[in-house]
């Protein structure tokens, strides 16, 4: 039991990591049919922008309204590189063939993890204690005070979104174009301005996911966005591609998944066998769990 | 021996809540240009993809010679003899016109998987048939200058003559045009009429849908009415033109519905 | 220019043919591995650029291949020759029995099934299963090429080894253009509804496609276990697969685009070596200006190959 309810802790909290990447790739998805094979590295890219600016901008403060600064800078930053990303990478081929655009977003992903190489260097960094080592220990389970900040804040993130998509106008703005972008620019859409919002959300979350990646394992490399942004892919395909509540969904299920099997069968085939899963799972349902939010041309 | 009819009975098909098509019977016979007409959203279009193999009907009979192919996949309807045109033009539009009549030689040429492989003297025999075949459709369609051509770059009019020389490549029996007159002008239109009567002759039975009136009297010999996706009338054009229950739903539309 | 085009193909060749008694050892290993990738990648092309199938997971067969290879030769002592048949049927059956439960997929998805199948692969291997496949050091000593009782060691046999894979390749490409099945993908991917509805079993095609590229992709994965004597997991992680994916993409579904395409994406990399840190992330760069240049790829592919009695007096070509 214990170790059930070990990696239940252990799963919520990296799901919740899954589903706050897996957001930004479900939203972007949605709306422009773009798989932003870039995510990855740009949540890389925000654990190291987020240790820069601990070192160099906050003289390496760790209260409570430092670490708020730091992660409110820290989005703000991504969200900035997001909007270039998609000016640069994505906007010249709105018009191109679909993988003209996944191939131009493979490129992005070799600049920003090369980037992250030629700024921080290759070699391993460790991100700072921005949350203190408090465990709680429950009769063998041991839980941390980060992995409770993760999820409640994960959580509360996915809440809030789930809210601005579904209940706001600018949030149907965001589901109009996702089904239909030109029926949504007739209606007077800006579609423009909606895709340049769901990079800025997109490149927060991710921005806030990578700040907890780095704050959990604590080691972070140039690289690891690429492996990251895989199975947060995968996370928002599982939950239906497009669908914000399926990458939450996605997101948790993978989380749990990978967790249980790292603790039950084996770790050396974790890779393996969440893979099998994604691959029966779209054998039986193709359209993910909750279904895709993508309207198909018959 | 079967005769080439086309009989359907009671088709109905559905979509969550709406019926598109309601308990539909009519027959095709052999050597007949047959016409379903009705106004927009009648469901025409859904029996048709219904008859080719796009759509399962719900419930219904689907008869061509004696076999019931509802439920069968398009490509096996194709091998049973039944080619459509699509009412958008569903062409191939990077490749050449004479690439695109040639895919309707796909389901009569006799090359297996491993002729993609490696080539032999059968193989060079059957592209060679059939690329004859192809010139053959191109000569009676007058395409003949637009061989090399890539048909997304041609004129809607000889697009449409293009899908049309595509399915008549496959040899078909049962030829179905979706409003091949859609968007053509009106000499356009009369060279179509005039296809379609060479097309009877040599030995397809044609059933279309059409809205253009002027050209649906002319042409066909019979027609099945539909509106809300259920029959209405049935008759030669003469007896149609006069049912009133025709000329109520058609009310006010009874001029051409050019596209 | 079609005069040039007719002599580039046998340019080509002299060129390639003479090549590596021009070349150092090292830019000799890197010839070599310009053909294997250049097989690997037109193998991906008839998955991805001639019947328009996201494929992301071409290493799998390459390596399948290479594998099949290194485990007859070590374990069952086969000489490298003698693995060749099997080296291209175990992929080739593989390719079409994983393609069987999942080409109907749309596009994306379809895409991440292959990445997951990619990586499956890797762990399997990885993990050494059954004993046989040697771990995350690979399994290396392998046999050299042996024909006709002549021990083949030399690099430069390597090389000729890999350049005749690479010809029969393009035999194979030139013969499926002019074919039945060859048109099928062409029509099945340019609107699939369209093939169905004039009778091409667009299902089976695509199976078929899977199943030849991941043939031909086992051969290439042979040579490359020659030219290494061992084979290894890494060399066939998804994300060389990227590599192949991005190679057809870039240079353009065409063999000439393909051959640029493995320059460009292999050989120009390695040519700025000296510039370690900086060649990717100017790489990365390229890539996207390259695609918003040439969206279709530097050399795309051109229809409108038909024969020539078809053409008539006053045509409007291509």
């Amino acid at each position: 039991m214990d170790t059930f309810l070990q990696q239940l802790a252990n799963g919520l909290t990296i799901g919740s990591m899954f589903a706050l990447v897996a957001l930004g790739y479900t939203m972007v998805y949605g709306v422009m049919r773009l798989i932003n094979f870039a995510h990855g590295d740009m949540v890389a890219a925000s654990a190291f922008v987020g240790l820069t600016i601990y070192t160099q901008v906050m003289g390496q403060a760790t209260s409570l309204v430092a670490v708020i600064v730091i992660f409110l800078l820290t989005a703000l930053v991504m969200a900035v590189v997001g909007i270039i990303l998609e000016r640069l990478a994505y906007r010249p081929l709105r018009e191109a063939p679909r993988l003209s655009a996944v191939v131009s977003a493979l490129g992005a992903s070799l600049v920003i993890q090369n980037g992250i190489m030629l700024i921080w260097g290759p070699r391993m960094r460790i991100f700072p204690e921005l949350v203190p080592q408090i465990y709680w220990d429950f009769d063998g389970v041991v839980i941390s005070m980060i992995q409770v900040i993760i999820l409640v804040l994960s959580l509360f993130l996915m809440v809030a979104l789930y809210l601005f998509v579904e209940k706001t106008r600018i949030g149907a703005a965001i589901r109009a174009s996702s089904i239909d972008q030109d029926a949504a620019r007739l209606m007077g859409i800006n579609v423009n301005s909606v895709i340049a919002l769901i990079f800025i959300i997109g490149s927060s979350l991710g921005a806030v996911g990578g700040l907890f990646i780095g704050l959990y394992y604590r080691g972070i490399t140039f690289n690891m966005g690429w492996q990251y942004g895989l199975y947060a892919f995968i996370a928002a395909i599982l939950g239906g591609i497009g669908n914000i509540p399926g990458a939450m969904l996605g997101g948790m299920l993978l989380g749990l998944f990978n967790a249980f099997i790292a603790g039950y069968v084996s770790s050396t085939w974790a890779d393996a066998f969440t893979f099998i899963l994604l691959i029966l799972i779209l054998i039986v349902r193709p359209t993910g769990i909750l279904g895709e939010r993508v309207a198909e041309k018959v | 021996m079967a005769r080439n009819e086309l009989i359907l009975t009671d088709v109905t098909k559905r979509f969550g809540g709406l019926t598109a098509v309601d308990a539909l019977s009519f027959k095709v016979e052999e050597g007949q240009i047959y016409g379903i007409i009705g106004p927009n959203g009648a469901g025409k279009t859904t029996v048709f993809n219904c008859i080719t193999g796009i759509y399962k009907s719900e419930e219904g009979l689907v008869n061509w010679r004696g076999e019931e192919i509802r439920g069968m996949t398009p490509y096996q309807i194709v091998d049973r003899g039944i080619v459509r045109t699509f009412q958008t033009i569903r062409l191939f539009g990077q490749m050449s016109v004479a690439e695109n009549i040639m895919s309707g030689r796909h389901i009569k040429s006799t090359q297996s998987w491993w002729h993609g492989i490696i080539p032999t003297p059968g193989k060079i025999k059957d592209e060679l048939e059939n690329w004859k075949k192809v010139e053959e459709q191109l000569d009676f369609f007058k395409l003949s200058e637009f061989a090399a051509t890539p048909v997304g770059s041609l004129p809607y009019g000889i697009q449409r003559r293009v899908e049309i020389a595509r399915a008549m490549a496959v040899e078909p029996t049962l030829l179905i045009l979706d409003e091949p007159a859609a968007g053509l002008n009106d000499k356009e239109t009369l060279e179509l009429l005039e296809t379609i009567f060479k097309i009877r002759d040599k030995g397809v039975t044609v059933l279309l849908i059409e809205h253009d009136m002027d050209m649906v009297m002319e042409v066909t010999d019979y027609l099945t009415v539909i509106n809300f996706g259920k029959k209405i009338a049935e008759g030669t054009p003469e007896d149609i033109q006069k049912n009133p229950a025709v000329i109520e739903a058609y009310l006010g539309s009874e001029d051409d519905d050019d596209e | 220019m079609k005069e040039l085009q007719k002599f580039a193909y046998p340019i080509f060749f002299v060129v390639m043919a003479i090549l590596p008694h021009l070349l150092d050892d090292r830019w000799q290993a890197v010839a070599i591995t310009f053909l294997i990738f250049a097989v690997v990648a037109l193998s991906q092309d008839i998955i991805l650029g001639k019947s328009g199938m996201f494929n992301m997971g071409q290493a799998l067969f390459f390596g399948m291949g290479a594998y099949t290879t290194a485990i007859l030769n070590n374990e069952y002592g086969w000489s490298i020759i003698a693995t060749i048949p099997l080296a291209i049927i175990i992929p080739a059956l593989f390719g079409i029995l994983l393609a069987g439960p999942i080409v109907h997929l749309r596009g994306d998805y379809l895409l991440v099934v292959t990445i997951g199948f990619n990586i499956v692969f890797v762990q399997v291997l990885q993990n050494n299963l059954g004993g046989i496949t040697g771990g995350p050091n690979g399994i290396f000593g392998l046999d050299s090429l042996r024909f006709l009782n002549f021990d083949l060691t030399s690099q430069i046999s390597v090389y000729y080894f890999a350049f005749v894979v690479l010809l029969l390749t393009l035999w194979v490409m030139h013969n499926l253009a002019g074919s039945k099945p060859g048109r099928a993908l062409h029509y099945l991917r340019e609107d699939q509804l369209a093939a169905e509805s004039i009778g091409i079993n667009t299902r089976v095609y695509k199976i078929f496609a899977f199943g030849l590229g991941a043939g031909i992709a086992g051969l290439a994965g042979t040579v490359y276990a020659t030219q290494y004597s061992a084979v290894s997991p890494e060399a066939f992680e998804f994300i060389q697969s990227v590599l192949f994916f991005s190679i057809v993409l870039v240079g353009g579904s065409s063999v000439p685009g393909v051959l640029i395409g493995v320059f460009v994406m292999f050989v120009l990399p390695e040519i700025f070596r000296e510039f370690a840190t900086w060649r990717y992330f100017i790489f990365g760069f390229a890539m996207i200006a390259a695609m918003i240049l040439r969206p279709r790829g530097i050399w795309p592919a051109t229809f409108g190959k038909i024969p020539k009695f078809l053409i008539k007096e006053n045509n409007h070509g291509a």
